[in-house]
């Protein structure tokens, strides 16, 4: 086993700007992956601004100062390129990945949009783009059964007020409430380059990225006064168990049992990712071996347990299962709830077992440029230090039994926030 | 602000070359230096395209069976074995085969191989596991058609191929068909198709792998290959449009499935109408994603694209937009198919399509998992191991000529069959005043 999780070099910059950039030499295959990440994302938004962060992940690729309209999109993909972007609570991200000649290009794009969205800004793409991110919502969440349940789940684990007790997706009476100015507002305060990770992955030569950096987003401003998020890490505790039981269209009853944990990062939460594993991850997790195979009380594909990995609070951990035809959601609950009860007896087999998926996960991700480019850009972001990404996959194997006994105990009763949906027949 | 106004062109490009194609004696490999995971596919000629009438998603039923435990351990132990090597056993059935594969360490790839040859060789196939199974699969089939999308599916197969054709039917079944699949039918279908040796595919850093031990593995007690299936089938395009409505009351959107048939995926005229295809629905940028998602906003997305395996193929266009423009989202993207088809593609678009179809083999085929899908093409399809440099050689070269001719040849804007899942009640009338075909009402 490697004793880092990133054996590839790592050099880092930072312009006078602020911008942090961060270059990571590979030259196997012909390919550069670009990646920012911009420390917005939706728990900066005050109350009825819910779903801009999300919002300007769209307006991004709708043309900038010297980009029309659409037109980033063509260009990466014309180059041979793959592109998106995403957006969470804790942040906003942009990437594309390009046939090495080509890192130029994305440089300038990304630049440009940096520094140049807002002269671009139309109301007519505005009023498009928050119709894509209406039907977006309605695809995702409205119109699958359990499409719903993170939107209902978020403001039961974290009090109002909290950064993030509302989703990402956000409300979209506020986006349609906002004006052309005040979108612009938000990017402007946002979208700074001392407010952005640059990382860059690939067959590149490091003193040229640099080099790129500086001509391309050297000359814009630093801004000063970038607001921080409200300060989520202590939030209020739970004041007892919290559960919500909908009604609705689903082929089968289905329970959530979620609570919140650790922040990302830190030594608890990676003995909560070793506990979801050995809760939820593969056919030999607890969830299946207990509820899909012996009690025979969950769909097999249906079992599920795993952290939301935000770093800027307590995360979630969410635990769930879909009931098996006729089995009734409350046998359902009691079983999952057993589980979760039980865990006191956790074998050094069950540990090891998790460890080894958690690698092949860890190795998976950074297979690929874009994998890497993104590790690198989160951990500048989140923890001021790009090598820390190596430190992940050690510090998972260094995990011990008891540390996943402490936060296993922790999941008590009187902490959880439980969602349950009932099939019309079943909940007559 | 000071922003650099000038777009930069490119650098000097750097040559992609595929990794060279080791074949041995049943094993199709590429060495991929460095990479810490590996992966390994067993490829058998059971794809769905080998199911029975009736019996369709059989091959899926089996293929989760298989890990029901083995002739040396039961399903528990056998799952903590292959967990505890960080190893992760994967099945995929298409049209035209049954796929076997596990990625893991490349240190444990020998220690995963075996167990993979386990399952697919000697599975219990337990009755009472065997029926579970079904019934477990049963269910996931139903809760999936609960979402959008696989009665829509089921529908446009339905209406181009037939019900009586395997391929008129859900690639894996629906929930009827899979819960009339009895035990014998699963134990029967391991005993015609799995004793064949099939083909091993391996990916990785093969510096301290044997290949030959792999295969040994895997091909022990193996019979004779099978017969192959039969060649393309003949395309019947048809001449006039029609609109099947899937109810589905309360929708808030209206899910699009357009298409009709098309050539199969080793035709002559394949890159043409990669290409084609990637201009009318294929990238961001393409004209139907422009015209209904960035100029209308009618939608989230759209796509449209060639699907082609061994014997037929087909074009099929997706969205779901919501359910108010219905009609005029409809009206736009067959008038985008019908565009295309009379008046061909620009050389800008063409070049885009092309590039990005050419570059993305370079992007996309970084990782295990990447190599082994290409070599699996290869190896499916009968194609030489020098296709995908040469692929990306004839990406570059089409000009717009030929591209428009492959336009025209195989878009059939005329003969679509548009199917609508949707608020039947709120859209039915609009769609038939629209005239834009005969609407008919899908077969339960």
């Amino acid at each position: 086993m490697s004793p880092t999780g990133y054996p590839w070099p790592i050099e880092t910059t930072r312009l006078d700007n602020g911008l942090r950039v961060v270059v990571s030499e590979d030259r196997t295959a012909p390919v550069v992956a670009v990646n920012i990440w911009y420390d917005v994302g939706s728990r900066h938004e005050p109350e009825g601004q819910t779903g801009f962060a999300h919002l300007f992940e769209h307006l991004m690729f709708e043309g900038s100062a010297h980009v029309a309209k659409t037109e980033h999109m063509r260009l990466i993909q014309g180059a041979g390129g793959s592109l998106n972007a995403t957006t969470n609570p804790d942040r906003t991200n942009y990437f594309e990945t390009v046939p090495a000649e080509h890192l130029e290009l994305a440089l300038w794009l990304e630049a440009d949009r940096m520094g140049g969205l807002v002269p671009a800004l139309t109301q007519e793409t505005l009023d498009n783009q928050r119709e894509v991110v209406k039907n977006e919502r309605r695809q995702r969440y409205d119109n699958v059964p359990y499409g719903d349940a993170w939107l209902r789940l978020l403001p039961m684990l974290y009090p109002p007020g909290h950064p993030y007790h509302h989703a990402t997706i956000g409300s979209m009476d506020d986006l349609n409430a906002a004006d052309l100015p005040t979108f612009a507002a938000f990017h402007t305060t946002y979208y700074a380059p001392n407010n952005a990770v640059l990382s860059v992955v690939g067959d590149v030569v490091v003193a040229d990225v640099f080099a790129l950096a500086e001509k391309y987003f050297g000359g814009l401003p630093a801004r000063a006064d970038i607001p921080p998020a409200p300060d989520g890490r202590r939030p209020a505790p739970p004041g007892g168990p919290v559960r919500e039981d909908v009604v609705g269209d689903v082929p089968a009853p289905r329970v959530y049992i979620a609570q919140r944990t650790h922040p990302f990062g830190s030594v608890e939460y990676d003995a909560v990712t070793l506990l979801a594993t050995i809760l939820g991850n593969g056919r030999g997790s607890r969830l299946y071996q207990r509820l899909a195979d012996g009690a025979r009380l969950a769909q097999p594909d249906y079992v599920s347990a795993y952290g939301v990995d935000l770093a800027h609070a307590p995360a979630p951990l969410i635990v769930s299962a879909t009931a098996r035809d006729g089995v009734p959601a409350a046998d359902l609950e009691a079983g999952l709830v057993e589980v979760l009860d039980g865990l006191a007896d956790i074998s050094q087999e069950e540990l090891d077992r998790a460890k080894a998926l958690l690698a092949t996960a860890w190795w998976r991700q950074v297979s690929t440029v874009a994998g890497r480019a993104d590790a690198l850009s989160r951990y500048t972001t989140q923890f001021g230090d790009p090598a820390r990404a190596g430190d992940r996959l050690p510090a998972w194997q260094a995990v011990t039994l008891d540390a996943v006994a402490e936060v296993a105990a922790e999941l008590s009763p009187s902490r959880r926030v439980t969602l349950t949906y009932l099939t019309e027949e079943t909940a007559q | 602000m000071s922003l650099v106004v000038e777009r930069p062109g490119p650098g000097a490009a750097r040559p992609y070359r595929f990794p060279e194609v080791v074949r041995r004696d049943g094993v199709v490999a590429a060495h991929l230096p460095g990479q810490a995971l590996a992966m390994a596919i067993l490829l058998i000629d059971a794809g769905a395209g080998r199911e029975p009438s009736g019996r369709e998603g059989l091959a899926a039923v089996m293929s989760k069976a298989l890990e029901e435990g083995t002739g040396a351990r039961d399903s528990a132990a056998y799952a903590l074995a292959l967990e505890s090597l960080g190893a992760e056993l994967f099945t995929t059935v298409d049209w035209d085969s049954f796929r076997i594969g596990v990625q893991a360490p490349v240190d444990r790839l020998p220690e995963a191989v075996a167990l993979l040859a386990e399952a697919a060789r000697t599975p219990r196939l337990d009755p009472a596991d065997v029926a579970r199974v079904r019934d477990d699969e049963a269910t996931a089939l139903r809760m999936e058609w609960a979402d959008p999308g696989p009665r829509a599916e089921a529908a446009l197969r339905a209406d181009l191929f037939g019900l009586e054709q395997r391929h008129g039917r859900s690639l894996h079944g629906d929930p009827d068909s899979v819960a009339a699949v009895t035990v014998d039918d699963v134990i029967g279908y391991h005993r015609t198709w799995f004793g064949q040796r099939g083909t091993l595919v391996v990916a990785g850093d093969l510096s301290t792998v044997d290949l030959d031990a792999l295969g040994a593995a895997v091909f022990a007690g193996a019979g004779e290959p099978v017969e192959r299936a039969g060649g393309p089938l003949p395309i019947d395009p048809r001449s006039e449009r029609r609109v099947v409505l899937v109810d589905r009351p309360g929708s808030v959107q209206s899910t699009l499935r357009l298409g009709h048939v098309a050539p199969h995926r080793a035709h002559p005229d394949y890159v043409p109408m990669t290409l084609a295809a990637t201009v009318l629905g294929g990238a961001f940028t393409s004209r139907l994603n422009h015209l209904i998602r960035e100029v209308r906003g009618y939608t989230y997305g759209i796509r449209g694209e060639f699907g082609q395996s061994r014997r037929f193929g087909r074009l099929l266009v997706s969205s779901s937009v919501q359910t108010a423009v219905t009609v005029p989202a409809l009206v736009d993207t067959v008038g985008e198919i019908s565009r295309t088809a009379a008046e061909g593609v620009t050389e800008p678009e063409l070049a885009v399509a092309r590039s990005w179809r050419a570059g993305q083999l370079s992007v996309e085929l970084q990782t295990p998992g990447a190599i082994a899908g290409a070599l699996a093409t290869l190896v499916v399809h009968d194609l030489p191991d020098d296709y995908h440099a040469n692929l990306r050689a004839a990406l570059l070269a089409a000009d717009e000529a030929t591209v428009s001719r492959a336009a025209a040849d195989h878009l059939n804007p005329h003969g679509l069959t548009l199917v609508v899942e949707g608020d039947a009640a709120v859209i039915r009338d609009e769609l038939v005043a629209s005239g834009i075909g005969e609407v008919v009402d899908a077969q339960p």
